[in-house]
C-alpha cells in the first residue's frame, strides 16, 4: 500500500516512516503544508496520515482540496489537539479516522490498514492470513473452513495483530487498544496474557499454526516465520 | 453593627450629652435670673415696709396679694440675720406652693418685728418645666429624625456599596461572573467601584492566563510524549533484548503511558474550565454507555469475583459524549479499584439519578478527594479522577454526592 505521511515533527515522522516502510508498503513524506499539497495534487495514495497543525497551513485544507478534486484517498488525521471541533470537522470533511497524539505505532498501523482495507473492498471484504479467514463485515473467523468463536476483545486483538504482523506489539499498546483510556495499564497485563492465551488456544485447536510469540516479556509478535 | 449605626450612636450619644448639659445650664441660668428677679421684688417690698415704718412709726396693713404674702412677728432683743431662702408656703385656700422668702427685721416704737415676705415661685417652676420638656422633646425628635435619616441613607446613598458587595459575594472565577460598574456620585464609592473593577479584571486576566498556560503546556507536552512513544515502539522492533533491558523498556512504557494520561486529564480539565467542550448537544444514552463501560471492565470485575447488580432505566441526557464517558468510566473504575475480592457493586440508574455503590474497607474525605492531585492512601490513580467527575457534573448542573454506610461507598449523580 502507498502511504503519505504529512507530519512536521521530524522525530515522529521518521518513526512512522520506519514502522510503515516494510513489506508491501511504500511511504512518502511531506513536512509542511505546501509540499503536502503538491504531493496530493499529483499522486494518489491509499492512505494519507495527516497532521493538522502544519507549517504554512491547516491540514484540514488538504482534505478540502482532496474532496474538491474528488480524489478518493483515505485520510487518517493525527493531531495533538484533541479538539472535538477538529475531529468533527475533519470527519465531516471526509477523513476516515482520527487519532490523537500520542499514539502507539501499532495502533496507527492497525487504523491505516483498516482504512485501506475498507476502501479497497468497499467494506465488504474477507481478510485472509494463511489458513485464517476473517469476514470483516460479519466479524466471523473461519480456520480451515471451520468457524471459530472469538469474543469481541479477542477478535479485535486478532485483527490488531494481523495488521501489525512481524512487529513487536507492546503490552501498553495492546492495553490501550483493548481498553482505551479507561483502565490503568498495569492492572491489565494479566488480562492481556489471558486473552492472548485464549486466542492461541482457539487458533491451535482449530488447526491453525501458533503465530503469536511472546517478545521478551514486553509484548507479543504475530509472525508466520 | 453597620458603620452608619455605629456612627449614629456616637452622634446620638454626643448630642444627648450636649443637650443635657445645655438643659442644665439653661435651668440654672434661668433659675438664677428668675430668683434674682423675685429677690428684687422682695427687697422692694422690704423697703416699702421700712419706709412705711419710718414715716408712720407703725406696721403697715397686711394686704392680700395673689403672689405675695407678708407676715410680721414680734420678738425679743435677739438680732435677726437678714437672709433669702427657698420655702414652701400655703396661699389662702389653696395648696402648697413653692416660694421665695426674705426674712428681715424692723423696729417699730422700740419693739422688734420679724418681717417675712414670701413670693410665689410657681411661675418660675413652670417655666423651668417647659424648658425641660422642650429639651427632652428636641432630643426625641432628633433621635427619630436620625433614625429615619439612617434608613433613607441606607436605602439610597449606600445603595452602590451594597450592590458592589453583592456582586463581590457572587463573584466567581470558575462561573465567569462579571462585576459591573455601579455609578455613584460619592467619591468613596466611585473609588471602590474602580478598585473592584480593576481587581476583578486583573484576577480574571491572571486566571485566564493560568488556565491558558495549563492548556498550552499540556498541549505542547503531547508532541514530545508522542515522539518518545513512537521511538519506544521503534526501539522494540530493533533487536533481541535481555531480560534486564526488556524490564527497563516495560518501565519506560508504563511511565510514558502514565504521563500521557496525566496530561490528557489536565488538558481535559483545562478544556472544561475554559468552556472549550463544544460537542455539548449530543444525546447520550447513559444506560448504553454504562453497559459499554462495564464491558470494558469485565476482566477486572471477573477477576475480583465482584457480585454486580444492575438496575437500569432508560435515561438520556444532552451532554458531551466524551465527558459523560470520562465521568462514568471514572466512577465505575473507582468502584472496582477500591473494592475487595468477592465484593459487591450495585449500579442503579433511573431518570433522576445514577447511584454507584461498592463495598470497600477504606475511608476517605470526599471534599479532600475532589481537590486536584489528592490521592487516597493506596490509590494508584493520578489523583484527578474525581476532580474531573466533579468538574463534569458542575459543567452540566448535575450534583455529585458521596455517602458511606457500613463499608458501602455510594456515589450519586443527580441529573436535576
Amino acid at each position: 500500500m502507498k502511504i503519505l505521511i504529512v507530519e512536521d515533527e521530524p522525530g515522529l515522522r521518521e518513526s512512522i516512516e520506519t514502522y510503515f516502510n516494510e513489506g508491501d508498503s511504500v511511504c512518502e513524506i511531506a513536512y509542511d503544508f505546501t509540499s503536502a499539497l503538491a504531493k496530493v495534487s499529483v499522486y494518489r495514495y491509499d492512505c494519507i496520515i495527516l497532521d493538522l497543525t502544519l507549517p504554512q497551513g491547516n491540514g484540514l485544507d488538504i482534505i478540502r482540496h482532496l474532496k474538491a478534486n474528488q480524489y478518493n484517498d483515505g485520510v487518517l488525521i493525527i493531531s495533538a489537539k484533541n479538539s472535538l471541533d477538529d475531529r468533527i470537522i475533519g470527519l465531516d470533511l471526509g477523513a476516515d479516522d482520527y487519532l490523537t497524539k500520542p499514539f502507539h505505532l501499532s495502533e496507527l498501523k492497525s487504523r491505516v490498514t483498516a482504512i485501506v482495507r475498507r476502501r479497497s473492498f468497499n467494506g465488504n471484504s474477507t481478510l485472509i492470513f494463511n489458513e485464517i479467514n476473517i469476514d470483516l463485515a460479519a466479524k466471523m473467523v473461519t480456520i480451515n473452513k471451520q468457524s471459530v468463536k472469538f469474543t469481541r476483545k479477542e477478535y479485535s486483538l486478532l485483527l490488531y495483530f494481523i495488521a501489525n504482523k512481524g512487529k513487536v506489539v507492546s503490552k501498553s499498546a495492546i492495553a490501550e487498544h483493548l481498553w482505551g483510556d479507561s483502565i490503568d495499564i498495569a492492572d491489565n497485563f494479566d488480562f492481556i496474557y489471558s486473552h492472548i492465551k485464549n486466542i492461541r488456544k482457539k487458533l491451535v485447536e482449530a488447526g491453525s499454526n501458533d503465530y503469536i510469540q511472546a517478545a521478551y516479556g514486553m509484548g507479543y509478535k504475530f509472525t508466520d516465520t | 453593627m453597620k458603620l452608619l449605626n455605629k456612627y449614629q450612636r456616637i452622634i446620638i450619644a454626643v448630642t444627648v450629652i450636649f443637650m443635657l448639659i445645655t438643659g442644665i445650664i439653661y435651668y440654672y441660668t434661668i433659675s438664677r435670673i428668675l430668683t434674682s428677679q423675685i429677690d428684687e421684688d422682695l427687697i422692694l417690698e422690704e423697703n416699702e415696709v421700712i419706709n412705711y415704718v419710718s414715716l408712720n412709726h407703725r406696721l403697715p396693713e397686711v394686704y392680700e396679694s395673689s403672689h405675695q404674702q407678708i407676715f410680721f412677728t414680734p420678738f425679743g432683743h435677739k438680732k435677726i440675720k437678714r437672709r433669702f431662702l427657698d420655702t414652701i408656703y400655703q396661699m389662702k385656700g389653696t395648696h402648697l406652693e413653692p416660694g421665695r422668702a426674705l426674712i428681715t427685721s424692723v423696729k417699730v416704737s422700740g419693739q422688734n418685728y420679724r418681717i417675712l415676705v414670701i413670693q410665689s415661685k410657681l411661675q418660675t417652676e413652670y417655666l423651668i418645666k417647659i424648658i425641660f420638656l422642650i429639651t427632652i422633646g428636641v432630643i426625641v425628635i432628633l433621635l427619630a429624625v436620625l433614625m429615619i435619616l439612617n434608613r433613607v441613607i441606607l436605602k439610597s446613598i449606600w445603595q452602590p456599596f451594597y450592590k458592589l458587595l453583592f456582586q463581590l459575594k457572587e463573584f466567581s472565577l470558575a462561573n465567569q461572573t462579571n462585576i459591573e460598574s455601579i455609578p455613584s456620585k460619592i467619591d468613596e464609592f466611585i473609588e471602590l467601584d474602580n478598585a473592584m473593577l480593576t481587581m476583578a479584571y486583573r484576577v480574571k486576566n491572571d486566571y485566564q492566563n493560568l488556565k491558558a498556560f495549563t492548556e498550552n503546556a499540556s498541549h505542547e507536552l503531547m508532541t514530545p510524549i508522542s515522539i518518545i512513544n513512537s521511538k519506544l515502539d521503534t526501539l522494540v522492533q530493533t533487536d533481541e533484548f535481555t531480560d534486564k533491558q526488556s524490564k527497563l523498556l516495560n518501565d519506560l512504557y508504563g511511565t510514558v503511558t502514565r504521563l500521557t494520561r496525566l496530561n490528557k486529564s489536565m488538558l481535559l480539565l483545562a478544556k472544561i474550565e475554559n468552556g472549550l467542550i463544544t460537542d455539548d448537544n449530543q444525546e447520550v444514552d447513559i444506560k448504553k454507555m454504562i453497559k459499554e463501560c462495564l464491558y470494558q471492565h469485565e476482566e477486572m470485575i471477573h477477576q475480583l469475583n465482584i457480585n454486580l447488580q444492575t438496575d437500569f432505566q432508560d435515561k438520556r441526557v444532552k451532554a458531551s459524549k466524551l465527558l459523560m464517558e470520562v465521568l462514568l468510566n471514572n466512577l465505575i473504575s473507582n468502584a472496582i479499584r477500591h473494592n475487595h475480592s468477592n465484593g459487591e457493586i450495585k449500579i442503579v440508574l433511573d431518570t433522576k439519578q445514577l447511584n454507584i455503590s461498592n463495598t470497600g474497607t477504606g475511608t476517605f474525605n470526599f471534599e479532600q478527594v475532589l481537590k486536584r492531585f489528592h490521592k487516597s492512601d493506596g490509590s494508584e490513580g493520578i489523583g484527578l479522577g474525581l476532580t474531573l467527575c466533579k468538574q463534569i457534573c458542575d459543567n452540566y448542573g448535575f450534583k455529585l454526592n458521596y455517602s458511606l454506610h457500613k463499608n458501602t461507598h455510594t456515589f450519586a449523580v443527580s441529573f436535576e
